[in-house]
């Protein structure tokens, strides 16, 4: 009984807090309103899908909310002259420099919180001097033709909501029936003996830094759309909550359990803190502090001590 | 100390010798007294963080907190300094050690959740700069406040020897780091646990102790940074600290301080310090855009831990 | 001045010491000899302090005492050198002499270097090192830094309350000859400083150094020999002496195989710093031993087998083929070698994956098309190995980490099964394992070989090695220094002792 609440304790926090929130506030059992909450977080929810995939092989990355913000940036640009190819172009870019993070961490055995933050710091870079340091809009007319629809919806059901599921979908096929999800639960769960398995370690550790980064990128492109433009720090405050749903879905720092079901349950959860807070009036600058503290309780809870002997 | 070093450890001191030719062949201007005591400006509360993450790095962990420790002692500075008359003079120099104070209790809550609660310090720094971050904005309503006191302005304003005092006081807290890191037994503890935290700990070295203090320390600096901001700006809010993260661990890195701990220390971190701020003003003398910069430090961050890795002895990194 | 009454431990169910009754005068050079797994490194942690006894009494002059900590042992003049040296690389010498100690040099809050270096010269001439204290301990050669572990140990004399007793864990391992020679006369003119224990598998160098040797063996104290009369073979004896049941390790079931070219054939294989010029053939069907102390070398062999270390010298031939190179696991396993590491935990098995994922975790191609996998298929094979190797789990869905440890050994044996490999190399595969459990593996090495597979083993005792080898080949620092044939000769435990130690 113990072991089933405790591995399926992010169910239980988000229906306690679902429940806690609802009471408080009797307007957030409006569905509708409901709806277009979940919706607004698709941009966060694909980064964080893509930051699970990090995080499930012990790494991290860090880059991903700069990766985003560069995303806007060449979204912004290029949205004109590429079309819808824009959106696989910069998943492309993500994932190449996403790899490239891989690649770093793993050639040169460095830590991938630097190697993702350094990354990070190129993408910054990038993304100011493409911009020339200033805000970007996209051609509202070419938008609205290719992508006019992802801002409706159908019904009531805002349309973003159904590309975070196909992006969703295709992260829980990759995870649960992919040879490369099994290889990335491998690693994970013990890298060690993964090697001893037989298995392209590093191939694996860089295909994992790979599908963060075009997630991260993905993110971004949609981020893009729905305000018309880009900026190189136009995401940011990204990357917090995106960390805090990965780790409050129950995907430990030190890998190897979780995944991206657990990050949609984590997401949810920062969804619904989210909107406690708008209904507390407790400003959007101020969800900083309290994400923070979160992710502090939530690390506390989910990592597996035993895998570290010395914590650093 | 000085009895073993090799020409590796010199890099560092050649890369910054080198820059320094290189710009000065293309602009003159770069040197020339005004431009180092711009250079030194510059670089006196940033060389407060680096020396400040140095310290954590030589113990093997990270501190990424340093925005928001940064941001968050340099507001309660400010309210302090409002609130005790708004002048040096009328008791604004308690604000002084109320930063202080601050800087080092939130660096010792951050050690404590690290080395207690047992998490690895780049994520609960990183997550206690978030709580900074938030608290500052939450103080500030996400505005501005400003200090106008003369005398706190001095330093800034008032030159000796062509640098502003604020350079002089940052070096005696240069003086007083390397102190610590030679001669305190915190100092030299922080290296016998980046080099072998068992076997230290075995030897009787008070781990957990030392790893909190490490953090109190390292946020006392970061409240020197804060002060040191505000004495540049003459303003405090929630950004004071932005971009410091990236810039302090890079510099620290750059300057021969090893990410694996137990390797470096506050010397490098000013020659790193140095290398960075030179980078950046000598961009801008020789007429080159500043966005370039973090690009450039992010790949020699990637190229100065390559460097100081010794890859026969780890194992696998995450 | 130190002793031991009745002294136990137990970890869980398995009896780690037994009844032991030690005694250290003052003065005294005591040895400590027993096998790998015989209870030594269990009792040298009580006498230092990193494990507590469950039951019996420890003295020292005579007043009862116990050790919280090693913390607490030092203070009462336990002192420990460590086979893995304890000093701190990129501290000076007269840093780690004092390390945790430092407050003794503080002034003003500083460190008086000055006074410490004076000190460090003080404690340096107790083992005779002239040298600076400045120096950092990573630039000294390995005796030097053996001894400064010495004398780091010697310096408690002047803070603990009684006098010392050091406890020496193979401090020769990586010495020469003449550094053993000088340790071995700076510890016979310590003597007035402390008591030794001495703990080495080279019984030789025990036997020249000690005034009295303990024997251990499975936790208990066999024998305690003065040293006029100590005799090597009566300790080795001693070391052994368990007669092997022949039905245990189905010795009957122990068939000859077939003449055939070897599978594997290292010849004057060498690894820097690990083995060097190592030679052995193993066959279709042959159980091949190797048999040596920890460290010896044997662990890296079947690490070099399996792609995980580059060969410097010589070179290793599969299946007969000169030009089929293996440079990483992932060569090996596509050419059906095969490896269960010793750590189970962190090398074996993926605890949070379930039976069937371990199972194929080798193998993914086979079961997948266009990268997606047919869990169906996975599904089928786990079932069907879970029955042929009796595994005992509620589905081939469970998650390992839910197993004990035998069925987890069997799981990593299922893959390797699995995938059909045809060299299977096993480290200390009953390692950790009860009795039944055991039991099983033997009967699974014993159904693999007479498949044909050829089985590379490093057993987890000398009873395992002859019980179920076709050869053993015995390893002493890095070489080959005997070989056994099973099959033409009888083959004790004595034997393999005498030429290990």
């Amino acid at each position: 009984m113990r072991d089933i609440l405790k591995s399926n304790y992010h169910w239980v926090t988000l229906f306690v807090l679902v429940i806690l929130v609802g009471l408080v506030d009797s307007n957030f059992w409006n569905v509708k309103s409901l709806l277009i909450l979940i919706g607004d977080i698709v941009p966060l929810f694909i980064m964080a899908l893509g930051l699970t995939f990090a995080i499930y092989i012990g790494g991290i990355d860090l880059s991903a909310q700069s990766m985003a913000n560069m995303i806007t940036v060449i979204a912004s640009l290029y949205l004109a002259s590429l079309g819808l190819w824009i959106v696989p172009m910069c998943f492309l870019v993500g994932a190449a420099l996403g790899g490239l993070s891989g690649l770093i961490t793993t050639r040169f055995l460095v830590p991938s919180f630097i190697s993702t933050l350094a990354i990070g710091g190129v993408c910054y870079s990038l993304a100011q001097w493409l911009s020339g340091n200033r805000a970007l809009y996209m051609d509202s007319e070419i938008r609205d033709a290719l992508f006019g629809w992802m801002l409706s919806s159908t019904g009531i059901v805002p349309n973003t909501i159904f590309v975070g599921a196909a992006v969703f979908a295709g992260a829980l096929l990759i995870e649960r029936r992919s040879t490369l999800g099994r290889r990335l639960k491998a690693v994970g769960s013990a890298e060690l003996a993964a090697v001893a398995s037989g298995m392209r370690v590093s191939r694996i550790k860089v295909m994992a830094f790979a599908l963060s980064g075009g997630l991260a990128a993905l993110a971004g492109v949609i981020f893009a759309i729905k305000l018309s433009g880009g900026a190189p720090s136009i995401a940011n405050g990204f990357l917090l909550p995106a960390i805090v749903a990965v780790l409050v879905g129950g995907t430990p720092l030190t890998g190897g359990v979780g995944g991206v079901v657990n990050t949609l349950v984590g997401t949810m959860i920062v969804a619904v803190i989210r909107s406690s807070m708008l209904y507390l009036e407790v400003e959007a600058t101020h969800q900083q502090m309290v994400f923070g503290i979160v992710l502090i309780i939530a690390i506390v809870f989910t990592i597996d001590r035993s895998k570290l002997s010395i914590v650093k | 100390m000085f009895r073993n070093f090799d020409i590796k450890s010199l890099m560092p001191i050649i890369v910054l010798i080198v820059l320094v030719v290189f710009f000065t062949a293309i602009n003159p201007n770069f040197f020339s007294l005004r431009n180092f005591a711009r250079i030194a400006i510059a670089a006196s509360p940033f060389l407060m963080v680096a020396i400040g993450v140095t310290f954590i790095i030589v113990m093997g962990s990270i501190d990424l907190s340093m925005e928001g420790t940064v941001s968050l002692s340099a507001v309660i500075f400010c309210f302090a300094f409002l609130y005790f008359g708004g002048t040096l003079a009328s008791g604004g120099w308690i604000a002084l050690f109320a930063a202080m104070c601050f800087g080092m209790f939130y660096g010792a809550l951050n050690g404590f959740i690290h080395a207690k609660l047992l998490i690895p310090s780049f994520m609960s720094s990183l997550a206690m700069g978030f709580v900074g971050i938030g608290a500052t904005v939450l103080l500030t309503g996400g505005g501005i406040v400003r200090i106008d006191d003369d005398v706190f302005r001095m330093l800034l304003t008032y030159r000796v020897q062509g640098f502003p005092l604020m350079v002089y006081v940052a070096a005696f807290f240069l003086i007083a780091g390397l102190l610590i890191q030679k001669k305190t037994i915190l100092g030299r503890n922080l290296y016998a646990i980046g080099g072998a935290e068992d076997l230290a700990s075995a030897s009787g070295v008070p781990v957990l102790k030392t790893r909190i203090m490490a953090f109190a320390l390292a946020g006392f600096y970061y409240s020197l940074a804060g002060i040191l901001q505000v004495a540049k700006l003459g303003q405090a809010e929630s950004v004071t600290g932005a971009n410091l993260m990236f810039l302090s661990i890079t510099a620290a890195v750059v300057g021969g301080v090893a990410l694996w701990g137990a390797i470096g220390g506050v010397f490098n971190a000013l020659i790193g310090v140095l290398i960075v701020t030179v980078i950046n003003n000598g961009m801008v003398v020789i007429g080159l855009p500043d966005y370039i910069q973090d690009g450039v430090l992010g790949a020699l961050v990637i190229v100065a831990v390559i460097l100081s890795t010794n890859r026969s002895t780890v194992k696998f990194v995450k | 001045m130190l002793e031991f009454q009745n002294v136990s431990k137990e970890f869980g169910p398995v009896k780690a010491l037994a009844n032991i009754n030690f005694k250290v005068a003052k003065g005294e050079i005591v040895g400590l000899v027993g096998e790998n797994g015989a209870g030594k490194s269990t009792l040298m942690k009580i006498i230092f302090g990193a494990y507590q006894a469950d039951s019996g009494i420890i003295l020292i002059d005579g007043r009862k005492t116990r050790f919280s900590s090693p913390r607490d042992a030092m203070s009462k003049g336990i002192g420990m050198v460590f086979q893995e040296q304890s000093l701190i690389g990129n501290l000076s010498i007269m840093e780690n002499l004092f390390l945790g100690r430092e407050r003794e040099f503080q002034k003003c809050g500083l460190i008086d270097f000055k006074k410490m270096a004076e000190a460090s010269r003080y404690q340096l001439a107790k083992v005779g090192l002239d040298i600076d204290p400045y120096m950092e301990t990573a630039r000294l050669s390995f005796s030097q830094r053996q001894l400064i572990e010495l004398a780091k140990v010697l310096a408690l004399e002047e803070r603990s309350s009684g006098d010392l007793v050091i406890l020496l864990d193979e401090p020769t391992s990586v010495l020469s000859e003449d550094e053993v020679t000088l340790l071995f006369e700076l510890v016979n003119n310590l003597r007035e400083r402390a008591a030794f224990i001495f703990v080495s598998h080279r019984l030789d160098e025990v036997i020249r150094l000690s005034d009295r040797i303990y024997v251990l063996k499975d936790g208990e104290l066999v024998d305690e020999v003065a040293r006029e009369k100590a005799v090597a073979s009566h300790i080795q004896s001693k070391m052994v002496g368990r007669e092997i049941d022949t039905e245990y390790y189905k010795q009957d079931d122990r068939l000859p195989f077939a003449p055939s070219p070897p599978l594997l054939s290292v010849q004057n294989a060498s690894v820097r710093g690990r083995f060097e010029k190592i030679s052995l053939d193993l066959h279709a069907g042959e159980v091949l031993c190797l048999v040596g102390t920890e460290g010896s070398g044997r662990e890296a062999v079947l690490r070099a087998v399996f792609g995980m270390h580059k060969i410097d010298n010589g070179r290793i031939v599969y299946f007969g083929n000169e030009f089929l190179k293996i440079r990483s696991p992932n060569a090996a396993v596509e050419n059906d070698v095969g490896y269960m590491p010793r750590e189970r935990k962190i090398e074996g098995i993926f605890a949070s994956m379930n039976v069937a994922e371990n199972i194929t975790s080798c193998q993914l191609p086979a079961y997948a098309r266009y990268g997606l996998l047919n869990k169906a298929m996975e599904l089928g094979l786990a079932d069907e190995w879970i029955k042929r190797l009796s595994v005992k789990t509620p589905s081939a869905r469970t998650d390992c980490n839910r197993l004990s440890g035998g069925n987890q050994q069997k799981v990593v044996l299922a893959k390797w099964r699995s995938t059909g490999s045809k060299i299977i190399m096993l480290d200390h595969p009953t390692r950790g394992l009860d009795i039944g459990a055991k039991e099983d593996v033997y009967s699974m090495i014993r159904e693999m070989s007479s498949a044909g597979i050829g089985l590379l083993l490093i057993p987890d005792t000398f009873e395992e090695a002859i019980g179920l080898g076709h050869n053993i080949v015995v390893i002493k620092d890095g070489r080959t220094v005997e070989r056994f044939d099973c099959l033409k000769q009888k083959v004790t435990p004595f034997d393999l002792v005498s030429a290990m130690t």
